[in-house]
Formats: C-alpha cells, structure tokens, sequence
C-alpha cells in the first residue's frame, strides 16, 4: 500500500462522534443572532392543474405569504435548462410542487395558516404512465458502424425490454436550506448541500442581483448521494425570495414524508434492447433508453447522457446505435443519485447479455469473457480505452472471494426443493468525471492553497465534504506535498465569498479532479515556501492531452478521460413458500485507482455496494393513478439494514491513473452500479425464471413462481 | 411538551385512569411515533407489578409491562412466543416495547398478539370496580378497535400451560431481516399422540384488519390420524384457502395468498 492509502482518523470524525457538528436545523439564531423565521411550503395538491386563486387567512402580524410575485429576478431556476420554477406559473405540473411559502416565527402557526389557505384548482389531465408520455425533454441518438447490415446478417437477433425503478437517497439528514439578508444588502444562503456555486448560479438569476450580491455556505451535511446536486438550488430560491420579502432570516427544513414525496430521486427507465449475434458473437446492439425526467427537466439531460454512453456495457460490440429519451411525465422530477444513469443501462445490458448466452447454451460468464473490452479498444462513442482494462485479473479475484465459477455452473442447474441458490454476477465501469466536454467548457475549475504566517495552509476549494471524506483526503494530499504533518492543513466547509469555484461535488470528480488540482498547486507552494510568509497559489484545470475531444451534438469522442472498472458476484438464497430471498454473500472487486485513504475508500465500497443491493431487492417506490407517491416514510419504503446483507466481501484492484492524485480514479459511485444485474441473475438461477425488472422483491419472485 | 402520570403501583394507575382521560403508555414505541396532539399520558412503565412473569399451574402470565427482550430471557414463556417476539423490529424496539402495549394498540399486525389467538390466550383487564378475563379472540374486535373500557387497563396477558408446551410451528414474513412489519405471519401448535392429532391450532396475520384462525377447521382435525391427514392433505389446505380472506396492502392480496397457503399446507406436512 502507498503511504498515502495508510487512513487516518476523519477530520470531522470527533465532532461528529460527539455530537458537536451543528446541522442546520442545529441553528437556534443565526450566528449575527437574530430570530429566525419558519418558512413551509405551500403545495399542488393535484398533478396538473390550473391555479386560478390562492385566498390566504388573515396573517397575524409578522406573517408572510410568498409566491412567483414577490421574485426580485426571474423565476427560472437555473440548472441544465432553466424550466424548473422557483414557485408555481399558472399551472402546476406534479403533486407537491411548491406554489408559495408561507412565513412566521412558529412553526406550528406557520403549519396552521398553512393549512388555511384555499386554493382553487382547475384540474387538467396528468400524463403519469411513462408508457403514454410524448413530450421528450431530450432526445440523443449516436452509434457506429452499419448495425443494419449486421441484424441482416445475423444468426439471430434478441429483443427484450428491461425496466428499473424508483430509488430514494434516503440520507440520514433531510433537505434544508436558509436565507439571511446580510446588512450591506447582500443575501447570505447555507445548508444541506453539494454543489455550493450551483445554489450561487441559480441565486444570482431569481434574485436578480449578479454573483457579487449573495454568497453560499455548506453547512455540515448529513449525506447527499446526488439528492443534494440541484434541489438545493431550488429551496435555496425559495427561502431566499422570501427572506428578501421578510428581510429577516428564512429557514425550511422538510420533514421526512416531505423529502422522500417531493425532492428527486433515481429515474425509472426502460430499455429496450435488440442484439444480432453471428458465430457466437455478438455483432451489434441497438438500444433504446426510456428515462422518467418527471415534470421538470432539473439533471435529467446529464443523467440520460451517461446512461446511454454506458448503454453496450463493457462488451466490444462492433455494430452500436443508442436512441435515449428523457420524458416528460406529472410526477416529482426526477435527478441524481449515485450511478446517475448508468444503474438503469447496466441493468439491461448485463441481463441481456446473460439470457442471450442462456439461449444459445454458454455459461453466462464465458460469454461475457469473450466479449469484454481491451485497451485501446473503441468506446460507444469513438473513443478510446486509453488505460489497461483490469477486468479479466478483477474477475479472477472475486471468484476467488466467491467461488464464482464453481457456485455459478453447480447453480445453473434445475433445481427443487423449497430453497434454492443462485449466483449473479456483474462487469462494469463507472466512468471517472464529467460526461464529455463539461469539465474543460462549463466547469473550468480552479483551486487555491493559502499559507499562513504560521505556517498552516488552508485549501481553498468548493467542494461538499457529504461524508465521502474530502475535508481529509484534500489536507492528506496536500500535507503530503508539502511534508507537514495532516493537522497543519485543513479545509472548511466552502463559503463562495472565500473559495473559488472549483466545480461542484458529482460525478466522483472531487478527489481525481480537484484532488489533482490541489497536488499541483501544493507543489507549488512548495517551490515558493518562504518560512513566515502568507502566500497563496492557484492552479486550474487542464484536460489531459491524450483526450479524443468529445462532441456532444454526435456523441464523438472520449467521454471520459478513464474508468472506474467493477466485478460483482451475488449469492442468494430464495424460499420458494415465501418469496423471501437471503443474501448469502455478496463479493466485490473495485478498482478506483490509488485508494487516498484505505478506510474511507471501502467505506465508500460497502455503503454503495449496499445501496445497489437495496436497489436490486427490496427498495420499491410508486406512484398511484393520480400521479401521488405511495411510498413516502421509512415504514413504506424499505432499505436494506446490517441484518439483510450481513456478508459483504470487497476487495480493491488498483489501476493507476496518471492523471489523478498518486494514480486515484473516481470512487464514489462505482459501488453501486453493478448490484442489480448481479442480484437478479442470481435470483434468476435459483428460481429458473427469466427476469428483466429491478428491484426484484419477495412479491415479485412469488409472481414469478406462480408463472406458468 | 408531554404531559401525563406516572403511577408507582396498579391501584393508583387505575385511580386515575377512572377519572381522566389519559393514553395508557407502557412502551411507547407506537406512541411516540403517532405522536398525537395534546395527549395526556398514563406511564405504566414505573409499576413493578405489571412487570413480572408467573407460573400458576394453569397459566403462563405475562404482565402488560414485560418487554419483548424480558420475555426472550424468560425460562416460563413459551418458545413460539419467543420466536415470534424476537423478530419484533430491533433491539432497541424490544427493550421498550411491552405485551400490554402491543395488545392495546390493537394492530392487526401485532406479532405478541397472533400468537395468543393461535395459543387461546386471554387477556386479564382490571379497574377500580374489579377485573374481567377474557379471550384475547374476543378482546381484539379489529384493526384499530378492541374492547378495552375508558377506565380499564390490560394487567395480564395468559397463556394456557397445555399448549405452551406443544410443539409449534412460525413463520413471519416481513419486507426485510429487522424493522419490517409483518406481511404475513403463521403460528400454530399441535399435538399429536399415538397418531391421533389430538390438538391443533393456528392463525395468520394477512391483512383484512385481522387475525385469522378457523376452529371449525382445527375441530375437524381433532381426533383424526396422522395418516387421514396425510391422505387427504390438500382438502384440508382447499378448506382453509376458501376461509382466508387477504386484502391488498403493502403487498398485494394474491401474493398474501400464495404464501399463506404455502405456510399453511407446510405446518400441516409439518404434523405428518
């Protein structure tokens, strides 16, 4: 192992263990200490109608109501495009979209006069069954090479449709944010959030004041996952533009029902995939990825694009065409978490791919093998593999772990008996960054050292620390350049006033992107050390010089300057009486480059690998025929706890990536992506049933049974 | 703010609870949830009578305070009802949550409470005008609604001896491994002796807002051999299957079906 992989304790570790981190709902007064006021959202209670009048009660004194009227600037939040209001036009377009906020001290009071006001709706018809959607926010399509020829050619050709549900964040801290008009006029906004300089964009625009009239803290966060990517920008609008009518401070703070009902989660999808095989290959794939954006457009052009670059999967197929539509549906839209597209496409690539082999008699994981992409090999959209491609020894380590090999053929045969086994396995990449050209054209991101007489250097960066650890592996890598012990190096939360935009906290960038950054300019400082000075340095990024550049009108180039590969194996038990399915263990090899700190890099490992289960089993979300999300509390939507994946084997193969701190590659969403597939082949082997759908749950096995 | 009282004895609970009106609370675990408005509470967990676990020869008697995790230590309660209370949530649930409590919630999904209608449990209620014993079958109306009057608090809950001591079968099926409702859950007890089954009993938790136990069905059973059960296995899951009723929930009714069924035809292979 590096010295630099050797962990040590998390910088926010004690006051988090002892409770002293303060939160925002922590706050009693703001910190200038003054009273701060309760703002809650006043809510569409229809999927899609026509507001024709809101009547307020009499408001006591101190009271305040605001809608899109009292917006100072425009009211578009701006995110990708900028549909997203900040409250409700004439029409509301999903069930809880926020048409105003009601203001005061109490909160109860507040809750009370909520609950007063009427609102006349004129009701219009929703489209809530994605199946029926007809308005595509984004439509992309890209390929190469003839894939007709090869469908005509073919031995044969397979279609099947695959679908992947809902997946709340389910954060420990739910979504928060506060606005407080500063003296000199300017608007300070703080909370639960990742992506600072996002909330500072979409402030500028609704309040009209230019980036120099606000600025934005991150506020100790309790999780993110992506859940905190845009939403934040939107409520940070919203208390914003009514601390600006109040000018006092404003702070909402959702209850749990409110945040799993209403802010984004993973988009359902459905893919449909046909696939020509000649000689016991296969020559081409054609794809067609459906994503549900819900009735606001928010991240979904970003996740839909890595969702369809990943649509072939790992597989060195010749022939490719991709069509993906993101779909306008009445429903709460959806946005990022972990994966970001890639789960849903992953899914059906895996799956298919295994009921192909299964067709033509060959043990899925040979067929796989065979297929797997090499270096310098193509990518889905012209690009390159630059760097090794460590699949086949990532293979060979899991079934180490696993006994994947040997479990999976003893599996695949018919089984009786009221309990039945199966092994799953998964291949995979998470590519590391921004899709395509964004981190060279939009985010541009810049870095700051700054020492201090005494000799302690601050990072100066804008990116969240959520719990992945960035408030320790920056001062880590920094520490480490300049030969000083880690505890003179630190990094506070991110206030845009001080730090400069150094892009936000998505995409498994910080650590690679910023992280890189931050070792150029440590060595810097390095050069320039003067003993009792203050000094600064910056450095600011550059894309390697071995990119293909990426064009995003034909999908051209290398999306991704590399890739954090993965290998999963899952092994189930399944009670045919009950439908109930044990994980008897499930296995992992990661490979995220140079791990910059050992602890928090399998952390990470566990928790997504663990997310992805849930994802695959048992984390099942819907909506009713009015458009209104079922489940909406811990009791209806269940994760996974320590009792359901009590084994779960994680190994890290290390693939250096020049280009990153020490050979470090993305991590953070890796973990997740690969768990479906894996999963629901194994359920596929126990019950000896054709599967296409995730989550795959009890009821679903039953149904699956009953089958004739 | 919570306000309420918090007696030291039985006598003084019952006092109060004739003259006002109060919200017995003995875990709370429901409660605390619910959290419901302008609640005055009658904190049942200082009485250390309602906390003790008796044999009296005919009787295993639970007092309405004894937590789940008091009864798993137990050497007196019955292992079905240790196996049903251990799958109760999480550690933490079981050290608050009490027999009293999850009887008086009246949940249809209540683990403690499927096992007394599968046990012939009774429940002893007590107030200041004297005590009452009833079936516990007859206590738990429904969903939400049971038979406890505004002055009376439940003290007991009783197992009968006979069947605490035969063997059992159990099955809760949740939507995961801890902290997961039941969806269905089966208990049942039998016995069997020189081939003749000479006792058998067992209810289910499938939604429709209740338990579900058919003692037409049991009775039919009683006195017939292992091997006529045997031989006529699938009459008897037909009999039960067009008795159950299964309503659609967090799962659907058919998936409520098909493992009942499952679960009902295994516990009598399991007799055989």
């Amino acid at each position: 192992m590096k010295a630099i992989s050797q962990s040590i304790r998390k910088k926010d570790h004690d006051p988090k263990i002892e409770g002293r981190s303060r939160y925002l709902a922590d706050y009693n007064f703001t910190d200038s200490g003054k009273e701060i006021l309760c703002g809650k959202l006043l809510r569409s209670r229809y999927a899609k109608a026509k507001v024709l009048s809101v009547k307020l009660p009499e408001l006591p004194e101190g009271y305040l109501y605001v809608d899109r009227g009292d917006i100072p600037g425009d009211n578009n939040v701006n995110i990708v495009l900028d549909d997203t209001p900040v409250f409700a036009r004439e029409t509301v377009e999903y069930i809880g979209e926020p048409i105003g906020m009601l203001v005061g001290a109490d909160e109860k009071e507040v809750e009370r006069l909520l609950g007063e006001i009427e609102v006349e709706y004129e009701e219009l018809e929703p489209v809530t069954d994605l199946r029926k959607a007809d308005h595509a926010f984004f439509n992309y399509e890209f390929g190469h090479g003839d894939v007709e020829k090869a469908f005509a050619e073919a031995d044969k050709v397979y279609e099947e449709e695959f679908r992947t549900g809902y997946q709340e964040q389910a954060y420990l801290e739910v979504q928060g944010m506060m606005a407080e008009p500063e003296e000199d006029g300017k608007m300070y906004v703080h909370g639960s959030l990742q992506c600072p300089y996002y909330v500072h964009g979409a402030l500028a625009r609704a309040l009209g004041t230019g980036p120099d009239g606000i600025h934005i803290f991150q506020d100790v966060t309790g999780g993110g996952f992506g859940g905190k990517e845009d939403y934040p920008s939107i409520l940070g609008c919203q208390v914003a533009v009514a601390a600006h009518k109040a000018q006092a401070p404003v702070r909402c703070v959702f209850d749990r029902r409110e945040d799993m009902e209403f802010t984004p989660k993973r988009h359902p999808s459905i893919c449909k995939y046909k696939m020509a095989v000649k000689d016991g290959r296969v020559t081409a794939v054609d794809c067609d990825v459906i994503f549900d954006a819900g009735a606001y457009s928010t991240l979904s052009a970003v996740v839909l694009q890595r969702g369809i670059i990943a649509a072939p999967g790992v597989y060195d197929i010749p022939n490719v065409h991709v069509t993906g539509r993101a779909l306008k549906t009445n429903t709460v839209p959806c946005g990022a978490y972990r994966g970001f597209g890639a789960p849903q496409t992953f899914f059906a690539v895996e799956t298919m791919m295994n009921h192909i082999a299964q067709d033509m008699g060959e043990d899925t994981i040979r067929f796989k093998e065979k297929h797997l992409v090499k270096q310098g090999d193509k990518t889905s959209t012209n690009g390159k593999y630059h760097f090794p491609v460590p699949l086949p020894a990532m293979l060979d380590e899991v079934d180490g772990l696993a006994q994947l090999r040997k479990k999976h053929e003893e599996y695949s045969k018919p089984q009786t008996g009221r309990c039945r086994r199966g092994m799953g396995l998964s291949v995979y990449f998470h590519g590391a960054g921004f899709t395509g050209s964004g981190e060279r054209d939009i985010i541009k991101a810049t870095a700051k050292l700054h020492k201090y007489a005494d000799g302690t250097v601050e990072v100066l960066a804008s990116n969240a620390d959520i719990g992945q650890g960035v408030r320790t592996t920056f001062p880590k890598i920094v520490a480490h350049e300049l030969n000083l012990p880690v505890e003179k190096v630190y990094y506070n939360h991110p206030d845009t006033a001080r730090v400069p935009d150094s892009g936000p906290t998505v995409a498994s960038r910080s650590l690679m992107t910023v992280g890189e950054l931050l070792r150029r300019a440590a060595i810097k400082l390095r050069d320039i050390w003067v003993e009792g000075e203050e000094q600064e340095v910056e450095e600011h990024y550059k894309e390697p010089d071995f990119m293909i550049p990426f064009y995003l009108d034909r999908f051209e180039g290398d999306a991704y300057p590399t890739y954090a590969w993965g290998v999963n194996a899952v092994e189930v038990e399944v009670d045919t009486y009950t439908g109930l399915a044990k994980i008897l263990g499930a296995y992992a090899s990661f490979d995220v480059g140079t791990p910059v700190d050992y602890n928090i890099v399998m952390g990470q490992m566990d928790g997504g690998f663990l997310q992805g289960l849930g994802y695959a089993s048992i984390e099942k979300m819907d909506y009713d025929s009015k458009g209104r999300i079922r489940n909406n509390s811990f009791t209806d939507y269940l994760i996974p706890t320590a009792l359901d994946v009590p084994n779960l084997k994680v190994t890290l193969h290390v693939e250096e990536y020049p280009d990153g701190p020490y050979g470090a590659k993305g991590a953070g969403e890796l973990p997740l992506v690969g768990a479906a597939p894996a999963y629901v082949e194994a359920i596929e082997q126990a019950i000896g049933r054709k599967l296409n759908h995730a989550p795959f749950n009890a009821e679903d096995v039953i149904a699956a049974l009953e089958e004739k | 703010m919570v306000n309420g009282y918090a007696p030291k004895t039985l006598q003084e609970a019952l006092e109060i609870r004739a003259h006002e009106k109060v919200i017995p609370y003995a875990g709370g675990t429901d409660l605390m949830v619910q959290n419901p408005k302008n609640a005055i509470y009658l904190f049942l967990n200082k009485i250390d009578e309602l906390k003790e676990i008796k044999d009296d020869g005919e009787y295993i008697r639970i007092g309405a305070g004894v937590t789940f995790t008091q009864a798993i230590a137990s050497d007196l309660v019955p292992q079905l009802m240790k196996e049903a209370v251990s799958r109760i949530a999480a550690p933490a649930i079981r050290n608050a949550g009490t027999f009293g409590g999850n009887l008086g919630n009246s949940s249809d999904k209540a683990d403690s409470v499927l096992v007394e209608f599968a046990m012939d449990g009774c429940v002893r209620l007590v107030s200041v005008n004297g005590e009452r014993v009833i079936p516990v079958e007859e206590f738990f109306i429904k969903r939400r609604e049971n038979n406890l009057r505004d002055d009376e608090l439940i003290a007991e809950i009783l197992l009968p001896k006979a069947k605490c001591s035969m063997p059992y079968y159990y099955k809760k099926v949740g939507g995961r491994n801890a902290l997961a409702i039941s969806r269905i859950a089966f208990a049942g007890t039998y016995l069997v002796k020189d081939g003749v089954i000479e006792d058998i009993s067992a209810a289910v938790i499938g939604g429709a807002a209740k338990f579900q136990r058919f003692k037409d069905i049991e009775k039919m059973l009683i006195g017939k051999t292992v091997g006529e059960l045997k031989a006529n296995i699938d009459e008897y899951v037909k009999l039960y299957s067009e008795k159950y009723i299964f309503t659609r929930g967090r799962v659907s009714a058919e998936y409520r079906r098909t493992v009942c069924m499952n679960l009902t035809k295994d516990f009598l292979n399991t007799i055989i």
